[in-house]
Formats: structure tokens, C-alpha cells, sequence
């Protein structure tokens, strides 16, 4: 059992992790609490479903469609709202992202109604056993696909002139800007990136569980607690903070029961502020 | 300028006149109701919207509603709660003190009820609910609230009765529930039942609304070996528990759902995977009622699906004898003084709707129970008290559906 448990987490673990990248992205690269972010998760999980229910698009496959629609939604979005307030302070980008995910969902709301909806893929139930313990084909390949996200993400972020630009400019506004990077445009590429793996990690969310138009509140909470754990500014933190999180809600929801999930997450957010508050994986300032 | 301030004052004063005119010239009676049209709780809010303009139509073509010899209409005034307690009760106030509606219909789940009726109580105006069971809406004393929805705490009564009588009788029960007022009324009153059934509760446990992640629960449930397991919580949370119940392979002998099996959204997002699930509601459309507003249940449910293209649902059929029961109790009471129409309620007696005979019990809560249904071949079915169509025990495995 403890097995099972176990591998429980860690299958959520890697989802969550998945869901905190771009909001830990954005975050460290612009300074932006992205409020939003879970609408964008939830666009993600819409556009796998109309690809899978209007042309039988296979959501493993249509993951790339829509990371490439919501990049550039999430680019556009940056250059020609978020861009004019980028320095202003905290509480009015809060205010702004927070617009912006009020905007999404109830448009979202309108021409999607609040059904419930869920992807049916033929493989659903599928499954393998392991030392007696179950592991839902489906969670697997959604947490092997989140590993291969953070790898890639990883790549680009350390390996490519991209990267050294997005990092630069997060590290200093003024030297980026002198050894010529366009950085307005860098930041509409940052916000693009983070929500594109946002809506990478909708569509594995589709799959494995039944998409509203307002499932992303609760998945901003998440990503926001996860970011946190895992430490700003780190690429590893994400993944850290995502499993660290996925088994410890797994063991607490076993133990004490299912109603304190969202106790135990904020828990381990407090103690974690406590002991240590730039997150397990961050550098001291 | 004095013609002009006069001119302006006298087109006001007309105006107003001309709309309170209109208002008396047509005999209506306003019924109010805030309800959930956006929010967590507008998929269910709806059901009641569409139900409550369909009666209210049929009322109205019927000649509407005679008080001593006077036909009226009933007319129906709606403000959208957002699926919020405080924002509901606020604009009830706004119904009862700004439109100056004649009587309450009730919102959307019992955590919107209570506050709702706290409201209705203090301007002393009748409120009819049909989306609300939790006991504490009725615990108060409220005298001017009344349910239509059976006692919570009785949902899962008649789903443990049909499996004492299976063959063998299945030892091991799981409960699950969700933990808000309706949902916790529902778990606690599902434990004493099978505890005094002989049960062996294997799992009881209660989960946050809203929660997306069952996995540890079933598994545990799995673990125990549970052979009935029962939820009682909401469409989503159903839709994940079934999904998640399939990826972890955990098949009970039946799986029980409170609000799930009976709406199209449910089967039609779980396709196949629903069938053989259990289910329990205070109606279903296999039922056949005598009606006061329609003939019987069975025309009712055709007319239904014909403008609305879905099935109506037990929340469809409470929310349409809602507005029955004012209807009969407005003639009866011969009055639109909302003391006596109170108390005309109180006095109802076996109106037949086609939900059901309606009577009530002190409290306001209608006496009532719930019926076993299974989803047979994607529609639902009454499997118990009998109704025609067997029950399929135990539920066969995931992949033999």
C-alpha cells in the first residue's frame, strides 16, 4: 500500500511540477506573479479537447498544437497589455494579471458553459502492475511527457542564445539591453514560453481529469505553493517543489484523510517560508 | 424654466403611472428567485431556471392562478447569485424589498438555501425550495421555508437496503463524501443507516469540495476490500472518482453516486465507463405520477425533452412541483397575503404532481424518499423498489464494459 501511495504522489508530483514551470519562468524572469496562470492551464485543456473531440487528435499529439496556439496567445498578451506596466509595481501587475484571468474565464465561461467535460481516450484505463501496485498508463506517460518539458526547458534555458538572453535579462535589465538584446521582446517570448508549458501541462490534466472553464483557480494555488517550495530562480526548482509536494499530499492525504489536502499544501508552504524561505532549492540572496 | 421643471415633473409622474398601471392591469403574482446563472453551481442553477419558466408557462396557459374568483399570472423575476451565499441572501432582500415580489422560490444548493431562508424568515415571506435538502436548512424553525428535496441524511437509505437484499449480502461498505452541508448530511445519515443494517464500514471519510485527487482514498478503499462504496459529493468530484477508480483499477461490487448518474452531462462525458454505476435521486423519469399541472409523468418528461432537448432530472421535476405547490396553495388559501398562502403550504395534503405526492413534514421538508438507479446502456434506469428494469449486481470490471 505504501507503495501504491507512493507512486501516487509521484505521478501528481510531476503534473504539478509541469504546472509551476511557466509561472516560476515568468516570475523570475519579469518579477510577475502570473494570477492568471491557471487560466491558461485551462486554455490548454480546452483546445486538447476541441482537438480531440472535433478531429480525433490524439492529446499526446495535439500537446504541440496547443503549446504553440497559447505561446502565441501568451506573446501577444505580454507585448500589448502586460509590457506597459512591466516596471510599475507588484500590486498593480497582481491587479493586472488578475483582470486578465477574470477576462479569460468568463469568456471561457460563455462559449463553453460550465459543463463539466472530460477527454476519453481509448487507453484511459489502462494500466501496469508493479510490486503490487498500480500505475495508470495514462499518469505515466503525462509525467514521463513533464520530464521531457523540464529537460527541453532546460536545454534552452542553458544551452542556447535564447536562454542567455531570457537569463541575462532577468539577472540585469541594463546590461542585456547593452550587449543588445531587444528586451520588450525577450519578455513577450518569456510570457509565450511560461504559457505554452502551462497549456502543455492542461492538456495532461484533460487527460486525467474532467476540465471546467473554473479548474484554474485552484491550479494558480497550486503552481503559486509549488514555486515557492521549489525555490525562485532555479530551473530544478519546479520539479523539486512539484514532488516534493505530489508525495508529501499523498502520504498526508492518506494518513489524515482526504479533506486536508489543501491544509497540508499550505502547511509545508509555511514551513517552508520558515526554514527556508527562498524554497529548498534557492540561493541566498 | 418653471414650464420646464413642471413639464418634466408631470412626464415623470406619468411614467410612473403608466408602469404601475400595466403592473395592475395584468393580475400577476411575482415569484422571486436568486439563482445560480454564472458560477460553480450554474450547471445545476439552470435546471431549475428552465423547470420553474416551463411550470410557470403551463400555469399561465392554464389561465393561471385563480384567487377568489380573479385569474392572475405568475410572473417570474430572477437575479443571478454568481453560485454566492452572501450575494444570494442580499438579493433576495432586493426581490422582497425592490421588486416587492409576492413569494420565494429557493436557489441552488443548500449552502445558498440557508442564508436564503434566514432572509425569507425575516420579511415573513413564503419561500418554496426544490434545490436544497440539508437538515439545517429546516432545523431553525423557520416556519416560512419549505423543501422540496427529501431529507439529506436519507439519500443512500434505499441504496443500502437493496444490498441487504443481494445475494450474498455484501459485508464491507466504503463511505466518501464532500464536505459541505448537504453532502455532510448526506454522509453522516448514510453511516447510521448502515451501521444499523449490519454493515461493516470499512472506509468513512470526508474530502474537501472541489477536491480533484481521489487516488489515496481509493486506494485505500481498494486496500479494506470494500464492496459497496458510496459518494456523496458533486459532478466533477463524481466524474474524477470514477475516472480515477478505473485508472487504479478498483472495481466494487457497486458503486453508489449521490448527484452524477442521473444528469446527461455526467454519462456523456464518461461514456461507456458509466454504465452499471449507481445512483440515487428523489425522482426519475421511469416513474409514473398522476399530475396537477401536467397529466402525468410521462408527458411531462416528453414535453420537457422536446423544448429543451436534455432529460429532466429529479432537480427538473422538484423544481416544477415547487411552483405547483403555490399554485394550489394560493386557491386554497384564497388570498395573496403571504401569512395565509404560509399556512395554506403547510396544509398541503397530497397534491399530486408529477414528481410525486407532495405533503410536508413540521419542519417544511417534504416527506419523501429516494429511489435506487443504475445506468443501463447509457440511460438511466429505477432499479429499486422494482420498476421494470434489473439491477446489474455486482458491477462488472472496467474492461468488460
Amino acid at each position: 500500500m505504501l507503495t501504491q501511495i507512493l507512486i501516487n504522489g509521484i505521478l501528481k508530483g510531476g503534473l504539478y511540477a509541469l504546472m509551476a514551470m511557466g509561472m516560476s519562468l515568468i516570475w523570475g524572469v519579469m518579477n510577475i506573479i502570473n494570477i492568471a496562470h491557471g487560466s491558461f492551464i485551462m486554455l490548454g485543456a480546452y483546445t486538447t479537447y476541441w482537438f480531440f473531440t472535433l478531429y480525433g487528435i490524439d492529446p499526446f499529439v495535439s500537446i504541440l498544437l496547443s503549446m504553440v496556439l497559447i505561446f502565441f496567445l501568451g506573446f501577444f498578451i505580454q507585448k500589448f497589455i502586460i509590457n506597459f506596466v512591466i516596471g510599475a509595481s507588484l500590486f498593480i501587475t497582481l491587479l493586472l494579471a488578475f483582470g486578465i484571468e477574470i477576462l479569460i474565464n468568463n469568456l471561457a465561461l460563455l462559449f463553453w458553459t460550465a459543463d463539466v467535460k472530460s477527454v476519453q481516450v481509448s487507453y484511459g484505463g489502462a494500466n501496469i502492475e508493479i510490486l503490487g501496485a498500480v500505475i495508470p498508463t495514462v499518469r505515466l506517460f503525462a509525467f514521463l511527457l513533464a520530464i521531457a518539458v523540464s529537460i527541453i526547458l532546460f536545454i534552452i534555458m542553458n544551452k542556447t542564445w535564447l536562454g542567455r538572453a531570457i537569463r541575462s535579462t532577468a539577472q540585469d535589465l541594463d546590461a542585456a539591453r547593452l550587449n543588445g538584446v531587444n528586451v520588450g521582446k525577450i519578455y513577450s517570448i518569456t510570457f509565450g514560453i511560461g504559457t505554452a508549458v502551462a497549456a502543455a501541462a492542461g492538456t495532461l490534466w484533460a487527460v486525467i481529469f474532467p476540465i471546467s472553464p473554473t479548474m484554474g483557480g485552484h491550479l494558480t494555488l497550486k503552481s503559486f505553493v509549488v514555486t515557492i517550495i521549489g525555490g525562485l530562480g532555479t530551473m530544478m526548482g519546479p520539479l523539486v517543489g512539484g514532488l516534493s509536494l505530489g508525495i508529501v499530499e499523498s502520504l498526508g492525504t492518506n494518513w489524515f484523510g482526504s479533506t486536508f489536502e489543501n491544509l497540508i499544501s499550505f502547511t509545508i508552504l509555511v514551513l517552508v517560508l520558515i526554514f527556508k524561505p527562498n524554497g529548498i532549492l534557492g540561493k541566498k540572496e | 424654466m418653471f414650464y420646464r421643471k413642471l413639464f418634466l415633473m408631470l412626464a415623470s409622474f406619468l411614467l410612473v403611472f403608466a408602469f404601475s398601471f400595466t403592473a395592475y392591469a395584468e393580475n400577476v403574482i411575482k415569484l422571486g428567485s436568486s439563482i445560480s446563472f454564472t458560477g460553480a453551481k450554474s450547471r445545476t442553477g439552470k435546471l431549475y431556471v428552465d423547470s420553474y419558466k416551463f411550470a410557470v408557462n403551463k400555469v399561465n396557459e392554464m389561465g393561471g392562478v385563480n384567487v377568489n374568483g380573479k385569474n392572475y399570472k405568475f410572473e417570474l423575476v430572477f437575479y443571478d447569485d454568481k453560485s454566492k451565499p452572501t450575494e444570494s441572501a442580499r438579493l433576495v432582500e432586493k426581490l422582497i424589498t425592490v421588486d416587492k415580489v409576492n413569494f420565494l422560490l429557493g436557489p441552488y444548493s443548500s449552502g445558498i438555501t440557508i442564508p436564503n431562508s434566514i432572509v425569507a424568515r425575516r420579511y415573513r415571506i413564503p419561500m418554496i425550495e426544490a434545490g436544497g435538502a440539508s437538515s439545517k436548512i429546516f432545523n431553525k424553525g423557520n416556519e416560512y421555508i419549505f423543501g422540496m428535496l427529501p431529507r439529506a441524511g436519507d439519500y443512500f437509505r434505499s441504496t443500502l437496503e437493496f444490498l441487504t437484499k443481494q445475494k450474498p449480502k455484501p459485508e464491507k461498505v466504503a463511505i466518501l463524501y464532500a464536505d459541505d452541508k448537504f453532502d455532510v448530511s448526506v454522509g453522516e445519515g448514510a453511516k447510521a443507516a448502515a451501521e444499523e443494517m449490519g454493515f461493516d464500514l470499512v472506509l468513512y471519510e470526508k474530502y474537501s469540495q472541489g477536491a480533484s485527487d481521489f487516488t489515496s482514498a481509493i486506494t485505500k478503499a481498494k486496500e479494506a476490500g470494500a464492496e459497496a462504496t458510496l459518494v456523496a459529493g458533486h459532478t466533477e468530484e463524481a466524474l474524477n472518482f470514477v475516472q480515477q477508480s478505473k485508472e487504479l483499477d478498483f472495481s466494487p461490487n457497486l458503486l453508489g453516486l449521490t448527484v452524477g448518474p442521473s444528469e446527461a452531462d455526467f454519462r456523456k462525458a464518461l461514456g461507456k465507463d458509466a454504465n452499471y454505476i449507481y445512483g440515487v435521486a428523489s425522482w426519475s423519469t421511469e416513474m409514473n405520477f398522476e399530475g396537477y399541472l401536467f397529466e402525468n409523468t410521462q408527458t411531462f418528461v416528453k414535453k420537457f425533452t422536446d423544448k429543451f432537448g436534455y432529460d429532466p432530472d429529479y432537480h427538473n421535476a422538484a423544481g416544477i412541483a415547487a411552483i405547483g405547490v403555490y399554485k394550489d396553495a394560493i386557491e386554497r388559501a384564497g388570498s395573496l397575503d403571504p401569512q395565509k398562502v404560509r399556512d395554506a403550504i403547510a396544509k398541503t395534503s397530497g397534491l399530486k404532481t408529477i414528481y410525486g405526492p407532495v405533503d410536508f413534514m413540521d419542519n417544511g421538508q417534504i416527506i419523501g424518499s429516494s429511489v435506487v438507479l443504475q445506468i443501463l446502456d447509457g440511460k438511466v434506469r429505477q432499479v429499486y423498489p422494482a420498476s421494470g428494469y434489473d439491477a446489474v449486481y455486482p458491477m462488472p470490471g472496467w474492461d468488460e464494459r
